[in-house]
């Protein structure tokens, strides 16, 4: 398969499977009338497909807003609950029940906590919208693996085998790493800049034209929740250091010590999160 | 730390943060020194999990700490080059054994390296 074939295919696609667990989850929390755009907005975050698809939504033209609204508890605040209810409840029909990478998504929310704790403590005005870039900086894997998933396999396969990247047999098998294709699919989807810059960059924060700090952050938490184990990322490995991106944002050692710490709790707490999903479906 | 179920509970573990309920309730502090009784009481209030001292419950499947080292290590076989990646390894794994065994174990072990 080519790259423009590969590009096309990109172009067509209509809608991205979802975690089923949470989507029913969401749709309990939905009926219940006494639920605050605060609480719903929490979990609407923990689901990558979803906040994309709900961003999408929201940025696009219909409902003509003149800025670019990046994270799920903004919409609900600017569109109002009943709007984002309905987006959601619509959305959940189209899902397509297919197999879910519950690895992946372990690996994005935790990549989301790390980057909301690094975030806060770099005083960064909005630490959601960190947290939102990181929890779909791997959009791209989830799209090879709905769009074409035999490429998936053989791209996961590979990467076991010879020991490299996935990003690395993505380039080589079909012209594009995760991270590109993340970002052209949110370009598609008119996410803001300071969300595409930081899927698209999360390998290479220093080429991002902008946002580079939060593309930065994103790319040292894709590092350390893959340091420490938590959900899978599709190889085991943790990834290469962009050096000029840590000097950016570099953390001194007993920071580093605290940031473990935090998240290491936090994680336990969405453990139990999953674990709730898991159970509920 | 831990955090269990509190089925798992028994008398003499010490909350390692409070006991909330599903609701956010808080109702005993952390630091607190479990009894039977008590344990039947947060249960009868909602209370699912407990966040304990040390790790004093071996759950199924669980990996023991010297497993989650050498697993630390394997992760980072491909970095193992690059000094602030080292030092977050580092980091990580004194975590680790200070939340299982202790901040005095490590020093322990690290008087013995020496």
């Amino acid at each position: 398969m080519d790259k423009a074939e590969i590009r096309k295919r990109l172009n067509d696609i209509q809608s991205l499977p979802t975690l089923p667990p949470i989507v029913s989850k969401l749709n309990e929390m939905v009926a219940d009338e006494e639920i605050t755009a605060v609480k719903l907005g929490k979990v609407i975050e923990k689901d990558q497909v979803l906040t994309s698809k709900l961003l999408k939504m929201v940025n696009s033209s219909f409902f003509g807003f003149p800025q670019r609204i990046s994270t799920v508890s903004n919409a609900i605040v600017l569109l109002g609950f009943n709007v984002i209810k309905t987006l959601i409840v619509t959305s959940s029909i189209f899902e397509v029940m297919q197999a879910s990478d519950v690895g992946l998504f372990e690996h994005s929310l935790g990549c989301a906590t790390a980057c909301g704790i690094i975030a806060k403590l770099r005083q960064i005005k909005n630490p959601e919208e960190v947290s939102t870039a990181g929890l779909i900086h791997d959009l791209g894997k989830i799209v090879i693996r709905s769009e074409l998933p035999d490429e998936y396999e053989a791209i996961v396969e590979e990467a076991e085998e010879k020991g490299l990247y996935m990003r690395q047999v993505e380039k080589e098998r079909i012209g594009f790493g995760h991270g590109e294709i993340g970002g052209i699919l949110a370009r598609q989807w008119n996410l803001p800049e300071r969300l595409v810059f930081p899927i698209e960059y999360h390998h290479k924060p220093e080429q991002a034209p902008d946002f580079k700090e939060i593309a930065a952050i994103v790319h040292f938490s894709d590092i350390l929740i893959r340091a420490l184990g938590f959900g899978s990322g599709g190889d085991p490995w943790v990834p290469a250091l962009d050096h000029a991106a840590w000097e950016r944002i570099k953390l001194t050692k007993s920071q580093m010590k605290e940031v473990i710490a935090e998240l290491d709790e936090k994680l336990m707490e969405l453990q139990d999160f999953t674990l709730e999903i898991k159970l509920d479906g | 730390m831990q955090r269990i179920p509190i089925k798992l509970a028994k008398a003499d573990m010490v909350l390692a943060k409070d006991a909330v309920t599903p609701e956010g309730q808080i109702l005993c502090g952390a630091g607190t020194k479990l009894s039977e009784e008590l344990i039947v009481r947060l249960r009868h209030q909602g209370v699912l999990v407990l966040s304990v001292q040390g790790h004093p419950v071996r759950m199924p499947g669980e990996k023991s700490l010297a497993e989650r080292l050498k697993e630390l290590d394997n992760r980072f076989s491909k970095v193992s080059s690059d000094p602030v990646l080292r030092a977050l390894k580092h980091l990580i794994g004194e975590y680790w054994v200070v939340e299982e065994k202790g901040a005095e174990f490590l020093e322990k072990l690290k008087k013995e390296a020496k």
